[in-house]
């Protein structure tokens, strides 16, 4: 926090010495977590996503497909982002942000409306995924993996960490994780579910604790322990939630942002 | 009994048969003979066309002429008189076009069982045989669907929504009656939809992609199949209420044919069986010919859809949507008018298909695309949402609000004194739980002419979410959207370009359409 700061006063200097001097960019390593608008910079091939945070353009991915390691935003919402400064050259005009995690905002914001026309002064020179269909597999996918040397099945309680949008609960990003949970309750042929949701909370880098709903942690815990149950995992489970605003850092907030489901067998 | 003109009794062993015969210009089944009846008795040929507005539809039964006497699919097995070919007819690609409905309602005078009331009439409690009791059905082809409100889970318990629903606007009545409104004796909501097609199911019900026991949209349970325990693709039905066709028919047999005792198991077989062997396609286009010929695109004409592939996603350029090899791109002049004329809509038909699969734009704040992690807005194309090979569905879970029933995309004439036509579909109020996130686009107040999937998952991000329709066959079932809001296929295109602002030209909305028309 005391880098940020620091640069807070830097930017109330520089702004007092007039616009002939240019704020200094952000040093690469510093942790950047806000709140602001997505803005999206079209180019010639996929938009690329930005958003602005104190004077600075973050470039924070660029449309590809549901493979994707960080998926873009959504127009209409603002955008949690919690990053590490790049040292890589600007993309589409924005620092770079890496690694990056990015939650869409709940509610809906009318201002965050920005849509940027192709310019060729921003050109990607990477470009995962065309805009049309694609040459048949996806951007990211990896070859798979060589089979396991042993098939030792697992011993012990099995540990899952669930992670969410900010105050949303199961969506798109979980079915691969819950096929994970009742795979894994299978090998262990487990007898013992505990399911425990988590309030996340985050440490803005203006010092904001910008916390989730109260209840989120619970209504989590509860629709995960149902649809487990529902998909056939009926063991004995425990529910239990928590409330992780005194673990808010700054540092992978994000992480507070889910349930833990721990399979016994 | 129907006059029927068979094009051709094939072998059973149809896979291994070039049909190509059959796609050459011949005389096809047009006007009253094509209606199938009720417990009309005659087989159902192995193959077998149908005129329509844009050429001729090709009907394929792989496993051979299907004899229908006795068949649960074609008898009258309810009280009403109706059977499952009373809206699902071959002559209209298993489905029902409005000129059809049209035509039996003068035929019949309004006595063919389709015009029954528990569904066909906007409202059961309209007096009978007059038009305006039918309006619905004669105007935009769309039956009354009646479901429990509120939702019922699984095991018939009833559901807590996200949502309350309010009834707006009620022009049919029913939504506000003490019997059959919402809060009448039967809580019941009735919206209005057109029948699916039950051809090509093959595909329309695969479980080869993207089918876990959880939602790929959303994360919730998959509905499973009772006879395997799997979760299915939730692709059968508008709102995706029932996984499998055995399911569907059971529900349909109980709703629109009131058979007064549950379908057998040998008679849910039966049409299980019949469904998945059946395929339907444009084979002959007044404008393009025929549509499956040697050296022509692949992906053409009801033999296609007979031997190809089902469960496979086709938004790449390894697999394609719908394949044409670029066959008609830069053809030859013709050697005479004929040939040249068919060439030239040939050409039309490759630049609609390349318009379809490449000319990308802005898709936004379309519910269960945008929020998929594709991001709002995203540059794509149709192929993006509509990536099923050989179909243009979504390859699973394919349910999406492009705003065919939502505000404030979804066509209905205002309500003024002006207005010469007044609106003619309901208008519920949803208004979403204060303490849940709103809908991402609509927020936590929508109104909307039909909840959509909404009505079965309880969730206000569902509110107006249909599940994507095939593309096969249009030319012979208009109209089209689920509430039957495009009359033509130039209304699909003109909705989708108001829609997304997608500024088409009049040469690519012409091409486009008749790309559509030869599917």
């Amino acid at each position: 926090m005391g880098t940020q700061r620091r640069r807070r006063y830097l930017l109330v200097l520089v702004a007092s010495l007039g616009p002939a001097i240019a704020a200094p960019a952000p040093a690469a390593g510093e942790r950047i977590n806000f709140v602001s608008c997505p803005i999206v910079r079209d180019t010639r091939s996929v938009p690329c996503w930005l958003s602005e945070y104190q004077g600075d353009l973050y470039y924070l991915t660029i449309q590809s497909d549901v493979s994707a390691t960080v998926q873009p935003p959504m127009l209409g919402h603002q955008v949690l982002v919690e990053g590490v400064v790049s040292a890589a050259a600007p993309i589409c005009g924005g620092i770079v942000l890496e690694p990056v995690r990015l939650s869409v905002m709940p509610e809906r914001d009318a201002n965050c409306n920005t849509l940027l026309p192709a310019d060729d002064r921003y050109t990607i020179d990477f470009n995962p995924r065309p805009p049309g269909p694609s040459a048949g597999r996806l951007a990211f996918a990896t070859d798979p993996a060589p089979p396991p040397a042993s098939s030792a099945p697992p011993s012990g309680p099995q540990t899952f960490n669930v992670y969410f949008d900010f105050d949303k609960g199961v969506s798109f990003r979980h079915p691969a994780d819950l096929v994970a949970i009742l795979g894994m309750a299978t090998r262990l042929k487990a007898t013992r579910l505990r399911v425990t949701g988590v309030r996340g909370a985050h440490r803005l880098s203006d010092g904001t604790l910008l916390r989730e709903s109260e209840a989120i942690g619970q209504r989590r815990a509860n629709e995960v322990a149902q649809l487990l149950a529902g998909a056939g995992l009926k063991i004995s489970t425990t529910v239990d939630w928590t409330d992780g605003a005194s673990q808010a850092d700054g540092v992978d907030d994000w992480q507070s942002r889910r349930v833990t489901v721990v399979l016994e067998p | 009994m129907r006059t029927l003109i068979w094009l051709a009794l094939l072998p059973a062993a149809f896979a291994t048969t070039p049909l190509i015969a059959q796609s050459s210009p011949a005389p096809a089944v047009s006007g009253k003979s094509q209606w199938w009846e009720p417990g009309d008795h005659g087989p159902l040929p192995a193959y077998i066309e149908y005129a329509n507005p844009w050429g001729r539809l090709g009907i394929v039964n792989t496993s051979g002429a299907i004899a229908t006497d006795g068949h649960p699919f074609f008898e009258a097995i309810g009280t009403n008189g109706r059977a499952c070919v009373s809206c699902h007819q071959p002559g209209d690609g298993m489905s029902l076009a409005l000129s059809s409905i049209v035509r039996r309602w003068d035929e019949t005078h309004g006595k063919d069982p389709i015009f029954a009331a528990i569904d066909g009439m906007n409202c059961p409690n309209l007096p009978a045989a007059d038009p305006a009791s039918h309006s619905l059905l004669l105007e935009r082809g769309l039956f009354r669907i009646a479901l429990p409100w509120p939702p019922v889970d699984a095991t018939g318990n009833a559901m807590t929504p996200e949502f309350t629903l309010e009834v707006v606007r009620d022009p049919t009545g029913c939504n506000t009656d003490r019997v059959y409104g919402i809060d009448g004796e039967r809580h019941e909501v009735s919206v209005y939809r057109r029948p699916r097609p039950a051809a090509n199911l093959r595909y329309v019900s695969s479980s080869r992609f993207g089918v876990t026991p959880f939602i790929g949209k959303t994360g919730q349970l998959a509905t499973v199949d009772p006879d395997t325990g799997r979760p299915a693709n939730m692709n059968m039905m508008a709102d995706a209420r029932e996984p499998t066709p055995k399911t569907q028919a059971q529900s349909a047999a109980h709703t629109h044919l009131q058979v007064s005792e549950p379908l057998t198991a040998r008679q849910l077989e039966q049409i299980r069986t019949f469904e998945l062997q059946l395929y339907a396609a444009q084979a002959f286009s007044t404008g393009a010919g025929a549509l499956h010929e040697p050296g022509g695109p692949s992906g053409l004409g009801p033999q296609a859809m007979a031997t190809g592939n089902d469960g496979v996603l086709g938004n790449n350029t390894t697999r394609f949507v719908f394949p044409m090899e670029n066959k008609w791109a830069d053809l030859p002049a013709g050697r005479d008018a004929t040939e040249r004329e068919r060439n030239a809509s040939r050409e039309s038909v490759q630049r609609g298909h390349d318009v379809f699969f490449f000319r990308t734009f802005w898709i936004s704040d379309a519910m269960h695309i945008n929020t998929v992690g594709l991001g709002n807005p995203i540059k794509r194309t149709c192929a993006t949402c509509h990536g099923m090979h050989m179909t243009g569905m979504d390859t699973a879970n394919g349910w999406m609000d492009l705003g065919t029933t939502n505000h404030p995309w979804a066509l209905e004439p205002a309500e003024s004194p002006w207005a010469k036509k007044l609106p003619e579909l309901p208008l519920f109020k949803v208004t979403c739980r204060a303490d849940l996130p709103p809908h991402p686009f609509l927020g936590r107040v929508i109104y909307t002419q039909d909840p959509g999937r909404a009505l079965i998952s309880g969730k206000c991000e569902d509110v107006g979410a249909i599940v994507i329709q095939q593309f096969r066959g249009l030319a012979a079932r208009a109209p089209y959207f689920s509430n039957g809001s495009a009359a033509t296929l130039r209304e699909i295109v003109d909705f989708y370009d108001r829609r997304f602002n997608i500024r088409y030209t009049e040469q690519e909305k012409d091409d486009l359409v008749n790309f559509l028309s030869v599917l």
